[in-house]
C-alpha cells in the first residue's frame, strides 16, 4: 500500500471525526432555545403593570444577541404560571358584582353559567374540607358549593361563620357548571375598563385576586384561579 | 336491554342509611344484619371514632361511631338509631347509623365519582354518588372505610 496515501486517508478520518464531533457539540444550544423561548416572554409580560398592553409587548422581537443565559438568571427562581394575564382581563369586560360577608367582590360575566337562590342544603360529603360545602344537584349538573368565605378569608376566619344561624344566599355557579360559589348577595352588572384597573401582574399569593378596581376598591376575582381542580370528575 | 349490558352493567343493591341530613348507601353483600341499639361497652384508650363494643351472641363486635368517621356532630342516639353489622375483608364490626332507610337497586352506570377536592386518604371511602328521589345518595366503599392499620387495631378489642 502507498504510504502517502494511507497517511492522506487517515488526516480524512481525523478531519471527518472532528466536524462530526464539533456538529455534536453545536446541536446543544439549540435544543435548549425553544424550551427557553416561552419563558422570556413571561419575564418581559411581567415587568409591564398593565396587563392591557401585552400585545404591544409580545410583539417586541426577542434580541437575538442577548444571551439565554442572563435572561434566566434574571428572572425568579420560581415563575407563576398565572402571571399571564387571562384574555378577559385585556378589554373592557362585563362583571357581576356580589358580596360575600362585608367585602364586595367582582369576577367576569363571561365566567359564569348563572346564579341561583339557595333553597336547599348542599349534600355534604364525608372526608373532604370545610370550605367544601357539598354537592348540589342543579338541572343536569352537579355543582361542587365552595364556601367562598373560606377560600377569600383563609379557612380560620371563614370557619368562624355560623353556616346555620347565617347561611349564604346565593351560589355563582362557573361557566363550566362544575363549580358554586357561595355569596351573601348578588348586587349588580357593570363595566370594568383595564385602564382602570390595578391589576396583579405577580400573583403568586392570592392568584385569584387578579385586580382592583380603583375608584370602587373592589376586588376581581379570577375564577379559574379560586376554584379547585377536581381530582377525579363526576 | 340486552343480554350483554346486563352483564357489563348489573344490577346492585344498596343498603341506604341516614346520618343527619344525608343519605348513605353500602353494599347489601356486606351487611349482615340490622340491630336496635344496644348496650355499648365503651372501651378504654378506643380511637375517638371507636363507640365500644356489643356482645352479639357471644362474639365481641367493635361499634364504630360513623357521625364522628364523616366529621358530622354528634348526636345522642334515639329509637330510629341503628347498628348496621357488616363485614369488611373478613373484620365483622358495627357502625351506628341515625336510621337505616330501604334497599335499593341501581346500575353501576348510575354511580357518579364523587369529586375529591381535599387529602384524598380522608374521602377514599366515599365510592361515588348518584340521585335517588331528587336526593343525592352517597355510596361508601365499606372495605376502604377503615386502613388496614386499624381493622387490626379493632382486633385487639
Amino acid at each position: 500500500m502507498n504510504p502517502a496515501k494511507t497517511q492522506q486517508k487517515i488526516i480524512q478520518q481525523e478531519l471527518a471525526l472532528d466536524a462530526y464531533l464539533s456538529t455534536l457539540l453545536d446541536e446543544i444550544p439549540e435544543v435548549i432555545l425553544p424550551e427557553e423561548k416561552p419563558r422570556i416572554q413571561v419575564k418581559v409580560f411581567e415587568k409591564f403593570p398593565a396587563p392591557v398592553e401585552p400585545k404591544v409587548i409580545i410583539t417586541q422581537p426577542i434580541p437575538e444577541s442577548r444571551p439565554i443565559a442572563s435572561v434566566t438568571v434574571d428572572r425568579p427562581v420560581k415563575m407563576h404560571p398565572l402571571s399571564v394575564m387571562p384574555d378577559w382581563s385585556q378589554h373592557e369586560f362585563q362583571a357581576l358584582f356580589f358580596k360575600v360577608e362585608h367585602l364586595i367582590l367582582a369576577t367576569p360575566l363571561t365566567e359564569l353559567a348563572k346564579t341561583i337562590k339557595i333553597d336547599r342544603n348542599p349534600s355534604k360529603i364525608p372526608g373532604q374540607p370545610s370550605w367544601f360545602m357539598g354537592l348540589l344537584d342543579e338541572h343536569d349538573s352537579r355543582i361542587g358549593v365552595l364556601d367562598t368565605g373560606q377560600l377569600i378569608f383563609g379557612k380560620l376566619h371563614g370557619s368562624q361563620r355560623d353556616l346555620e344561624a347565617n347561611p349564604f344566599k346565593s351560589i355563582l355557579i362557573t361557566q363550566d357548571k362544575r363549580w358554586g360559589l357561595a355569596c351573601d348577595e348578588i348586587l349588580s352588572i357593570g363595566r370594568v375598563k383595564p385602564e382602570k384597573v390595578r391589576w396583579r401582574t405577580s400573583r403568586q399569593k392570592k392568584p385569584w385576586l387578579i385586580g382592583t378596581v380603583i375608584e370602587e376598591l373592589t376586588a376581581i376575582i379570577d375564577l379559574q384561579a379560586l376554584v379547585p381542580h377536581r381530582k377525579s370528575s363526576t | 336491554m340486552s343480554e350483554d349490558k346486563k352483564q357489563s352493567d348489573p344490577i346492585m343493591q344498596w343498603v341506604t342509611f341516614c346520618l343527619g341530613d344525608e343519605k348513605y348507601g353500602i353494599n347489601v353483600m356486606q351487611v349482615q344484619e340490622v340491630l336496635r341499639i344496644t348496650e355499648i361497652a365503651p372501651v378504654p384508650g378506643a380511637p375517638s371514632y371507636v363507640l365500644g363494643i356489643i356482645n352479639l351472641r357471644g362474639n365481641v363486635v367493635t361499634v364504630i361511631d360513623t357521625r364522628n368517621r364523616f366529621g358530622l356532630p354528634s348526636k345522642e342516639p334515639d329509637d330510629a338509631a341503628r347498628v348496621v353489622i357488616i363485614e369488611t375483608d373478613k373484620h365483622i364490626i358495627g357502625i351506628l347509623v341515625d336510621s337505616v332507610a330501604e334497599v335499593v337497586e341501581m346500575r353501576g352506570s348510575e354511580i357518579e365519582t364523587a369529586p375529591n377536592v381535599g387529602n384524598e386518604e380522608s374521602s377514599k371511602y366515599i365510592q361515588g354518588v348518584t340521585s335517588r328521589d331528587n336526593k343525592l345518595l352517597i355510596l361508601v366503599d365499606l372495605n376502604k372505610f377503615l386502613s388496614e392499620d386499624e381493622k387490626a387495631e379493632l382486633d385487639m378489642f
